[in-house]
Formats: structure tokens, C-alpha cells, sequence
């Protein structure tokens, strides 16, 4: 009786046991993300809708089942734009046992650099510098840098002027963030590019730009390109309008025509400077909800499921969010395909193998993704946009820039 | 004094040696000693993450700095609004070294201590400069002056391009008698450097006041013209003490710089001097133990308040420029109700239940 009683009790536990092992096979494995970002202080009108685009696209991965059944758990701290918060967010990360690292600003990417070299972790950060590239393996920039963004509008200013050689001035962020391009820029113009840089200016916290214009103005300065973020571009614009010298059509003659890189632009800046903003020219490698097409449709869609409001929805920002989940999704789905085990080494392996055939089109971009071990600027290619009745519309087809490669 | 140090319960000196002891009782000893032992041993013991580790290691960095700037506000009451603009002296003299020499150079990774020394030397240096205008301006205009050069600083770090115009100046691993310090020690191996420095710093200061050079600076606080008038010179007494606050900010930068393996002039904004000085208020000024309790509790608010804001964030994210707010509306109002309740600082509340106990079971 006795040994029949212990039987059922070993036959019992042994279904039990097979039956946890079974149900924990069904739920799949669960990998992990981190993201550190500024949802608070400054920056925090970018991070908040970069946020929201990394979690809802990780929702709708989860939701969707678009990995089978693993799923992903996206860890997002807010670090205030601090870099020794962005650190001590990293390092818990790193306790979690994330396999792929999502970071933000300039500063904390480049501190933190040595850091990713040696837990040897893939990084996509949402800072496009191209300084974060030197003396790194780990960092994926998710679009072309701002150095590239820069270039290529010297490029378009270059080719669309008429008459002598254009006069520039640029517009920059007193920061390492806003200086970098410009020894680029520099440097395009060494390697033939003709165009005579007038002015570097510095902006600080100014409220009125006016002396700024008229000196430039004097100075004979026909485009200002900008680097920096939106608000002081809102400054100038208004500035440049109540002056009566900004150009209503592109290289307009006797008036200055602006021009911008990646955060000086969207939705937020026609918010910022109203009327101002016409015939502004901004450039970023992501499309926008403006510019119909199967990404922007994607990404109203997943803002509508998610519930986000019209502005979030419409933030090229979020569209960024969405691009680098995508980008990290696709790098698992690949390794997962690929029958690898889902850890770092094998994330990166596939984000260097995502080139040629195996280049990635996530649609919320103008062109594909391509990394390889010598190119770590995902999205090669820009569009140009062009604020037309209070919209962004897009001008021509993407473009890359010539000079970029000739100068790195 | 009491016959028997174990169990003292008032102040019964019988001579001023006795006053200036380090330590009044046995017991006080004992419980110190205890106290030492248990922050040397309890990460051999326990297990926390890099993280914890991190905030920890920023606090006891925090109580070096704070024991300059105690020094300097507290016991001879000069403010200063550039103290972080002092740690980053310390900081960026390591930093210089490693861009002219490498920043793995034996230098930067062997001779490390040697290296904080010197950085606090440069501290020094720089604290005596700023200092000078003590010899002409007291108060509101001293404070000034600090200001002035903590601005001077923030310029000079962003311009430059000997100083990577404040971007990421990286600083190499550092080497102990076992060997590369490992990522993985990291944070551990720093944490009993700057305890040792800390505990070396605490009991420098300690005894500083107990000569007639640390005499020297309260008493030029309570009235310099009576200072003067006793064979004091209260004009270098206070360069004295801008050099001794810049050298202790300076060996706070180094250690700074070595644990977060590089320099970044974010880390010494005019914000983290103002935090620097709601560390001393809320700590205690004058007052030695005030110099560990104000970066913990500030530290502590920090995050507490960061981990709020956050939370108000995700929950409202249409108020989103209130949960911005929420961090420095707090800090300002601790630092107020501070100010308005509770000058002496939270060395105070340590105070009354020190005095509180001694009597025990008597009521105070």
C-alpha cells in the first residue's frame, strides 16, 4: 500500500514537473532592454515622445507576438540629460541583465563609452554625433550624423544657389553637441566644397537676435544653417521675420534663408515660431506623419492603440523612439533566426551583419538601416523638408551626402 | 572630567586638554570604532549592486568636499558659491595629466594617491588665489567674488581645447598591489579609498580645531577686528581657509574623476555648488558631523525626489513640466525650512539625541 502510495506521489510530482517546464517553454524566453533618457529637465520635450515611441513599439512587439513567444522587457529611467545619473542607470541596467543598451545624449554617450567597450554591449544612442563613433565597437548611431546633416545641407545650399559662392554662417549649440559638425563642415570646405563659412555663432540664452541678423546681414550672409535644439531657432526665425529678412523662397536675394539639422526641426518648431517657420529647410533621415507613406502609417496607428495624444503621435521624435526598438527587435528576430542564443555578442554580430541583403527597412525611415564594421551611421541617407503652409513637406528625393565620405 | 570615562554624562572638565580630546569617553570611542569597522566590513558581508555602490561612493566624495567647504562657511564663515568650480580644479588637474601624458599613463594608474595629493595641492593653489580678495571683501561681496570665479571656470573648461571644451576627458583603470582594478572592483575598490581618505580627512579636520590654527578661523568668524586685535591676521587666516576648502575639494575632484574614470564639466555647474552649500546648511554649519549628515541627506532627497518625479511623469504625463519642477521646488524648500527651523542643521537633531541618551534613563 505503502509503496503504491509513493509511486503515485513520484508519478504526480513528476507531471507536475513537467508540466511547469512545458508552460515555462510556452512562455518563451524574455530579453531586456534599457533605455536612459531625459524624460524630465532639459531635452525632456524630445525624450518624453523618444520614450513613448521605444514603449509602445515594445507594447506592440509583445502584443503582436512579433517574436513568437519571447517577448521584450524594455527598462526606461529617466536621467534628467545628467550623465552621472545616465551612469548609475546603466549600471543597474547592466545588473538586470539587459543585452542591448538604448542611451541619449551626447554628453552621457561619450562618457560612458569606455564603459560600453568594456561590458562590450551594443549601444544605439538618440545623440547622432559623430564623435561618439571615434575609439568605439559598441555604438550604433541609429541615423546619419550630424556632421553628415550638416554636410549634406552645405551640399544642397551649395548646388541650389545662384550666382557666387554662397556666404554661410552657422547656428550652434554652445556645446560639444553644437561645435562638432562644424570642424566637419570646415573641413568639407578644405576638400572643394564652395561655400565661404562667414560665422560661427555661438547662441546663448538670448532673447532677441537682432544684432545677431544685422551683423550677419552686413556681412553679406545669404544661409544661416543651424545645430542646435528648437527654441533658439524659434528665437531667430521670429527675429529674422520681424527684421523682414527671411527669405520667402530659397536663396532668396538680399535675405537670409535658414536651414537646420535633425533637432532643430518638427512639429515643435512651427509650434515655437508660428508663421516663422515658412520656407524653413530641415533635414533628418526620419519620414514624417506629413509626408504620407507605410511608416508614418504604422506609426499613427501605433500611437492611436496606444492612446498617445495628436502632438506625441505627430513628433518626429517618436518616430525616433520607434526606429531604434525597431532597429534592437530586429537584431533578436535576426539572431533568432539566425539559431543564436540572444545575448550581446550575438545583438551585435547581427547589427554588424546589417548591411547589403541584409540591410533593414524599418519604413519609419527615408532609406534602410545599414551597419557594418566600418559604418556605424545607420540611415545613410536625409531628406530634405520644407515648411509650407504651416507643414513640413518633403523637397526632392533623399539625398547622401558626397563630401562625408571624401573627409572621413 | 568624570573618574570614569565609560560612563561620563556631563561636561566636567577640569582643563583645557581635556576639552579638546578627540574623543570625550571611552564609550564614544568604542561606538566609533564599531562604527569603523562596520563600514569596512559590511561589503564583505553584503551584497549590493554597482549602482548602490555608485550613490555611495558620490556621498562619501560629497563629505570630503563638504568638509572643505564646512571648514570655509561654517567654522570661518566665508561663503563661497564656486566650490564646485573648486572640485573641478582637483578633477581637471587630473584630467590635464592624462591629456598631456595619456590616460594610461603609470602616472594616472599607479600613482594614483600621488595624483589626488597633487590635485588637492592645485585645489590649494587656487583656493589661496580666489581667497585673495578676502584681504578687501567680506560677506555678500566675498560671495561674489566666488561667484565670479566659479563662472570664470565654467568658461574657461567649455572653451578650451586643452580641456576637450567639457566633454569627456577619460582617466585609465587604475593598478593596486593585486593587479588592473577590474570593472567588476570598481566601484568596491573606490569605495574604501575614499572612506580611508574620508576617515583621514574627518580626523584631520577633527584636529584642526583643536590647534590654535583652527582656533584661529573661528574666531576670526566671530569678530575679525577682535581677532586682529589678538595677534591674528584675518586677512591670511581667510586665504588660509580658502586654500585648506580648495584642497580638500580638490582631492574630492580627483576622486571624483578616478571613479567615474573620466572628466566631464557637467559634473561642476554652479547647480552642484549651490548643492554644495544646501549639503553644508542642511548638515550643520560649524559643525564637523553636519559635514557627513548633509550630503546623505541631501543625496538621499535626490533621489527620493527623482524617483517621485519619475512617477508623476509616467502617471501624469500631461504635467510633465511639474514633475520637472518637483526636484528643484523641493530642494529649495528643504533648504528653507532648513534656514527658517532648524539653522543648526541636522547636526542639531544628532546633538539632542546624543544628549538625549548620555542621560538615559534621566530626562533630559
Amino acid at each position: 500500500m505503502k509503496t503504491k502510495k509513493a509511486l503515485f506521489i513520484h508519478v504526480g510530482l513528476a507531471l507536475l514537473l513537467i508540466l511547469a517546464f512545458g508552460a515555462q517553454a510556452q512562455a518563451g524566453n524574455t530579453y531586456k532592454l534599457g533605455l536612459s533618457l531625459a524624460i524630465t529637465g532639459p531635452t525632456s520635450d524630445a525624450g518624453n515622445p523618444y520614450s513613448k515611441g521605444v514603449e509602445d513599439y515594445i507594447k506592440y512587439v509583445n502584443d503582436e507576438k512579433v517574436l513568437g513567444d519571447d517577448k521584450v522587457e524594455c527598462f526606461i529611467r529617466d536621467d534628467q540629460y545628467k550623465t552621472d545619473i545616465t551612469k548609475r542607470n546603466f549600471e543597474d541596467y547592466l545588473d538586470m541583465g539587459i543585452v542591448l543598451y538604448l542611451n541619449y545624449s551626447t554628453g552621457s554617450t561619450l562618457g560612458l563609452k569606455r564603459d560600453f567597450e568594456e561590458e562590450q554591449i551594443p549601444v544605439i544612442p538618440a545623440s547622432f554625433h559623430a564623435g561618439n563613433l571615434v575609439d568605439s565597437h559598441y555604438i550604433f548611431l541609429p541615423i546619419a550624423s550630424y556632421s553628415s546633416q550638416m554636410v549634406t545641407l552645405a551640399e544642397y545650399v551649395v548646388a541650389n544657389h545662384k550666382g557666387d559662392t554662397p556666404k554661410v554662417a552657422m547656428f550652434i549649440h554652445p556645446s560639444a553637441f553644437g561645435r562638432g559638425p562644424v570642424e566637419d563642415a570646415k573641413k568639407a570646405v578644405k576638400a572643394g566644397l564652395k561655400m565661404d563659412i562667414v560665422e560661427v555663432v555661438e547662441h546663448g540664452k538670448d532673447l532677441d537676435n537682432t544684432a545677431t541678423l544685422k551683423r550677419l546681414l552686413n556681412k553679406k550672409v545669404q544661409y544661416v544653417i543651424c545645430h542646435t535644439v528648437q527654441s533658439p531657432v524659434a528665437t531667430l526665425l521670429k527675429d529674422a521675420q520681424r527684421l523682414g529678412i527671411a527669405a520667402k523662397t530659397f536663396g532668396e536675394k538680399g535675405k537670409i534663408t535658414f536651414l537646420g539639422a535633425h533637432y532643430t526641426g518638427g512639429n515643435d518648431l512651427i509650434a515655437l515660431a508660428g508663421s516663422a517657420a515658412e520656407n524653413y529647410f530641415w533635414t533628418t533621415s526620419y519620414t514624417l506623419t506629413s509626408v504620407k507613406g507605410e511608416g508614418t502609417d504604422f506609426q499613427l496607428a501605433l500611437a492611436k492603440k496606444y492612446g498617445r495624444d495628436e502632438k506625441a503621435a505627430n513628433s518626429h521624435n517618436y518616430t525616433n523612439g520607434i526606429m531604434v526598438a525597431q532597429v534592437a527587435v530586429e537584431a533578436i528576430k535576426r539572431a533568432k533566426a539566425d539559431g543564436k542564443e540572444i545575448t550581446r555578442k550575438s545583438l551585435y554580430e547581427e547589427l554588424l551583419a546589417m548591411h547589403g541583403d541584409r540591410s533593414y527597412d524599418p519604413k519609419t525611415t527615408v532609406a534602410p538601416v545599414t551597419y557594418s564594421e566600418t559604418d556605424k551611421e545607420g540611415v545613410d541617407k536625409l531628406q530634405i523638408y520644407r515648411v509650407d503652409g504651416g507643414t513640413w513637406k518633403a523637397v526632392g528625393e533623399p539625398i547622401e551626402s558626397v563630401f562625408m565620405k571624401k573627409i572621413k | 572630567m568624570a573618574t570614569n570615562r565609560w560612563v561620563a554624562t556631563g561636561n566636567y572638565f577640569t582643563s583645557y586638554k581635556d576639552e579638546q580630546r578627540i574623543f570625550l569617553t571611552h564609550f564614544d570611542r568604542l561606538i566609533f570604532c564599531c562604527m569603523l569597522v562596520l563600514v569596512f566590513a559590511w561589503p564583505l558581508f553584503i551584497s549590493v549592486s554597482d549602482r548602490t555602490l555608485l550613490v555611495i561612493d558620490n556621498i562619501l566624495i560629497a563629505i570630503v568636499a563638504i568638509l572643505g567647504l564646512n571648514l570655509l562657511t561654517g567654522f570661518a564663515g566665508l561663503i563661497s558659491i564656486g566650490h564646485a568650480a573648486f572640485v573641478g580644479v582637483g578633477a581637471y588637474t587630473l584630467a590635464s595629466f592624462s591629456h598631456l601624458l595619456g590616460d594610461r599613463h603609470i602616472l594616472i594608474t599607479h600613482a594614483w594617491p600621488l595624483m589626488i595629493l597633487i590635485s588637492g595641492g592645485v585645489g590649494a593653489g587656487f583656493g589661496a588665489l580666489v581667497g585673495l580678495p578676502a584681504f578687501r571683501l567680506k560677506h555678500l561681496y566675498l560671495a561674489i567674488a566666488t561667484l565670479s570665479f566659479q563662472m570664470i571656470f565654467e568658461w574657461v573648461i567649455n572653451f578650451m581645447k586643452f580641456f576637450n571644451q567639457g566633454q569627456t576627458i577619460f582617466v585609465g583603470r587604475v593598478f593596486w598591489f593585486t593587479g588592473k582594478i577590474a570593472r567588476k572592483q570598481h566601484y568596491q575598490f573606490w569605495y574604501y579609498v575614499i572612506l580611508v581618505v574620508v576617515v583621514i580627512a574627518g580626523f584631520a579636520v577633527r584636529n584642526l580645531l583643536r590647534t590654535r590654527y583652527g582656533r584661529c578661523l573661528v574666531a576670526v568668524r566671530d569678530n575679525d577686528r577682535a581677532a586682529d586685535a589678538m595677534g591674528m591676521s584675518p586677512g591670511l587666516t581667510k586665504v588660509y581657509a580658502f586654500a585648506l576648502a580648495g584642497f580638500f575639494a580638490g582631492v574630492a575632484g580627483a576622486l571624483h574623476a578616478y571613479l567615474y574614470r573620466g572628466v566631464g564639466f557637467e559634473s561642476f555647474t554652479l547647480h552642484h555648488s549651490i548643492t554644495y552649500l544646501a549639503m553644508a546648511i542642511v548638515g550643520g554649519l560649524g559643525t564637523l558631523v553636519g559635514s557627513f549628515f548633509g550630503p546623505i541627506a541631501i543625496y538621499m532627497l535626490d533621489l527620493l525626489v527623482e524617483n517621485l518625479a519619475e512617477y508623476v511623469g509616467h502617471l501624469l504625463p500631461a504635467v510633465m513640466n511639474l514633475s520637472t519642477a518637483l526636484r528643484p521646488l523641493t530642494f529649495g524648500l528643504v533648504i528653507v525650512l532648513f534656514l527658517m527651523f532648524e539653522p543648526r542643521g541636522i547636526a542639531n537633531w544628532w546633538r539632542i539625541a546624543r544628549t538625549y541618551f548620555k542621560l538615559w534613563p534621566f530626562r533630559y
